[in-house]
C-alpha cells in the first residue's frame, strides 16, 4: 500500500503529466507507455502531448499502457521556447528491447498540433505497420446560422475554419486527390455549378456550368478526372470529366432514372454510384470507360451515398426501419455488414485513410453532428462538437 | 349527304390539328414532335440535347420572382398530377403573351433521402415541368431548370404536412 502511494505521488509530482492508468486486457491493442515523455510547463507542450495521446488512442490499434506493463514505450523531451516547439521522441519496444523510431518534430507555435498528428501517425505506422489518420483533415458542410458553408477541421474535429461565406446553397464537397484542392456544388448564380477551391491560394474557379444539374462527385485516385452528374442531355446522368480540359465522357444512359453520388474504386478503374433505375435508389458499379453497369445492392428501400474505401470495401447509407444506417458491402463477395442500429439517421459516411474508421453525419432529434465509427468494434466517438449542425464529412486521403 | 358530312368533319379535324400546332393548346401526344412520353402520357422531354440552345447557363440574367403558384409532387415522384396541370397552363399562357421573358423552373424535394440524390430528384421534377410547358408550345430555349434538392424548404416541420409543401417546382422569370 505504501509503495503504491509512493508511486502515485511520484507520478503526480514529476514534471510529466500523469497518464491514465487504464489497462484493458484482451483488447487486441498494442499497449504503449507514454510516461517517459517530459514537457516544458506551457500550453504548447501540453497541447502537443494531449494531441498525440488522443490521436494514438483514436488510431484504434494502440492503447495507453502502464509503465513496466506495456509493449512499447515513448520517451523524450517536448519543449517550447516561446517560438518553436521541439519534440525529440524515442519509441522503443520493451521486450526484447529495441529502438524502433527516433525522430525530432519541430515547428512554430501554430504548427504544434500538426507536428503531434505527424508524430502519432509515425508511431502507429512503426509499431503496427498500419496507416494512421491523425494527419488527415475533414471537409464538412456546417450550418452555424441560417446558411450552410464549407469548413475544414483537423482529424480530432478541432481547428475548424470556414472556406466559404456566401450564404448560398452548397452540397457535395469532395477533396482533390492530393489534399490541395476541394470541389463542391453551389448555387452562386441563378443556377447550379461545380466549383474548385485551391486551398493554398484560396482562389475559386467554376469548372462546370451546363444547363440543368452540375453536381460534383468523386475525384479519381490519380487526380485527373472527376465523376459528375449533369442533366444537359435530358435528365441527370453520370459523366466523367477530365479536369485538365473539361472533356466529358458520358457513362450512363437512363432517360427514366436519375444518378447521383459517384465514388471511384482505389485502382481508378470503376465507379460506384446511386441510380433509381430499379425504382428506388440502389448502388451500381460501372467501368470508368462506360458500358453495362452492375447492380450491387438489391435489397432495402434506399441505398445511397457510397464511398469506396482504400481497402476495397464500399461504405454507404441504407434506409432500414425508417432510419438511415451505415453499412459496408464487399463488391466482390456482396457481403454486407450493418455498422449502426440506433434510432438516428446516419448519412454521408466517409472512409478515413486507414480504411478502418468512418466519419458520418448523425442526425438525432433534428440535430446533425459528425461521429467517428470504428469497423472493428470500438464505440463511436463524437468528432465534431462545435455549435451548429454538421453534414457531409469527407476525409482527405 | 353522308359523304359531305364526313368530308366536312375531316376538314374540321385537320383544321384543329393544324391550329393546335400553331397556338400550342392542349393536344394529345403525337410522334415526331421530338418529345417522348411515359406510360401515363406525361411528357418526358427530349432524350438528347435538351433543346437548351447554348449548353451553358448564362450569368447575366435579370431574375425576378414570379407570381405563379408552385406545382406539388407525390413522394419520390416527378409525375405531374392532373390537379397541377392548370397551374402550368397559366405559366404557359403568360409566357405566350410575354415573348421577351424566360422561365426558370426550380425543383425541390422534402428532407428524406440523401442530399445528393435529392439534388438529382429535384432536377428531374424541374425537367418534367419544363417538358410539360414545352409540350404546351413554349420554345425550349426560353425555359431553364435548377434544382435545390432538399436545401430550400418552404415548410420546416418534420412530417407529411411539411414534406408535402416542400416537394415542389417553383417559378421565376428572367430577361
Amino acid at each position: 500500500m505504501r509503495s503504491l502511494l509512493t508511486l502515485l505521488f511520484a507520478l503526480l509530482a514529476s514534471s510529466s503529466l500523469a497518464s491514465d492508468i487504464v489497462i484493458r486486457k484482451g483488447t487486441g491493442k498494442t499497449s504503449v507507455d507514454l510516461s517517459g515523455m517530459t514537457f516544458s510547463a506551457d500550453t504548447a507542450a501540453r497541447d502537443f502531448f494531449t494531441t498525440l495521446q488522443t490521436s494514438l488512442a483514436r488510431s484504434g490499434w494502440l492503447e495507453q499502457g502502464r509503465p513496466g506493463a506495456s509493449e512499447y514505450r515513448v520517451s523524450g523531451p517536448v519543449q517550447f521556447d516561446g517560438a518553436t516547439i521541439r519534440a525529440q521522441l524515442t519509441v522503443a519496444q520493451v521486450a526484447p528491447p529495441r529502438v524502433v523510431l527516433t525522430r525530432t518534430y519541430n515547428g512554430s507555435a501554430a504548427e504544434v498540433r500538426r507536428r503531434a498528428f505527424e508524430a502519432a501517425d509515425d508511431i502507429v505506422e512503426e509499431i503496427t505497420g498500419r496507416r494512421g489518420f491523425a494527419s488527415a483533415r475533414l471537409l464538412l458542410v456546417g450550418r452555424q446560422g441560417q446558411a450552410k458553408e464549407l469548413y475544414i477541421s483537423d482529424s480530432d474535429g478541432r481547428g475548424m475554419y470556414p472556406l466559404t461565406n456566401d450564404k448560398k446553397v452548397i452540397a457535395a464537397p469532395r477533396w482533390g486527390h492530393d489534399g490541395r484542392n476541394i470541389f463542391y456544388t453551389a448555387n452562386l448564380t441563378a443556377f447550379q455549378g461545380i466549383y474548385q477551391i485551391d486551398l493554398s491560394t484560396r482562389k475559386r474557379f467554376r469548372i462546370a456550368n451546363y444547363s440543368g444539374s452540375n453536381i460534383s462527385g468523386g475525384v479519381s485516385p490519380d487526380g485527373r478526372y472527376m465523376a459528375i452528374i449533369l442533366s444537359k442531355d435530358g435528365n441527370p446522368e453520370l459523366y466523367v470529366m477530365r479536369l485538365s480540359d473539361r472533356q466529358l465522357t458520358r457513362i450512363t444512359r437512363t432517360p427514366r432514372a436519375v444518378e447521383s453520388s459517384p465514388s471511384w474504386s482505389p485502382d481508378g478503374r470503376q465507379i460506384v454510384y446511386v441510380s433509381d433505375a430499379a425504382g428506388t435508389p440502389h448502388l451500381y458499379i460501372v467501368s470508368r470507360e462506360g458500358g453495362t453497369p452492375r447492380q450491387l445492392t438489391t435489397r432495402g428501400r434506399q441505398n445511397v451515398s457510397p464511398d469506396w474505401g482504400p481497402q476495397g470495401e464500399i461504405v454507404y447509407s441504407s434506409l432500414i426501419g425508417g432510419k438511415f444506417q451505415v453499412c459496408t458491402i464487399n463488391p466482390q463477395s456482396g457481403m454486407i455488414r450493418q455498422l449502426t442500429s440506433d434510432y438516428a439517421d446516419h448519412e454521408d459516411p466517409s472512409w478515413a485513410p486507414n480504411g478502418r474508421h468512418i466519419a458520418v453525419a448523425r442526425t438525432e432529434a433534428y440535430r446533425s453532428r459528425v461521429y467517428l465509427i470504428d469497423t472493428m468494434g470500438d464505440p463511436p466517438i463524437l468528432l465534431v462538437d462545435t455549435q451548429g449542425d454538421w453534414f457531409a464529412p469527407k476525409w482527405s486521403r | 349527304m353522308k359523304y359531305s358530312k364526313l368530308f366536312i368533319g375531316l376538314v374540321v379535324l385537320a383544321a384543329m390539328v393544324m391550329t393546335s400546332g400553331v397556338t400550342g393548346c392542349k393536344k394529345k401526344p403525337k410522334s415526331g414532335d421530338g418529345l417522348t412520353y411515359d406510360e401515363f402520357g406525361n411528357v418526358l422531354g427530349p432524350m438528347d440535347g435538351a433543346g437548351y440552345g447554348s449548353l451553358m447557363n448564362p450569368d447575366d440574367l435579370q431574375v425576378v420572382a414570379s407570381q405563379f403558384q408552385p406545382v406539388f409532387f407525390d413522394y419520390d415522384s416527378a409525375q405531374i398530377a392532373g390537379s397541377e396541370r392548370a397551374k402550368l397552363e397559366q405559366v404557359a399562357d403568360y409566357l405566350r403573351g410575354n415573348m421577351g421573358i424566360g422561365l426558370i423552373v426550380e425543383g425541390h424535394c422534402d428532407e428524406r433521402g440523401s442530399n445528393e440524390y435529392n439534388l438529382a430528384l429535384g432536377e428531374r421534377r424541374a425537367q418534367a415541368v419544363r417538358a410539360y410547358i414545352i409540350g404546351l408550345g413554349i420554345e425550349a430555349d426560353r425555359i431553364r431548370t435548377v434544382s435545390y434538392g432538399e436545401e430550400q424548404p418552404m415548410a420546416f416541420g418534420h412530417d407529411e404536412a411539411s414534406w408535402r409543401q416542400n416537394r415542389r417546382a417553383q417559378f421565376s422569370l428572367f430577361q
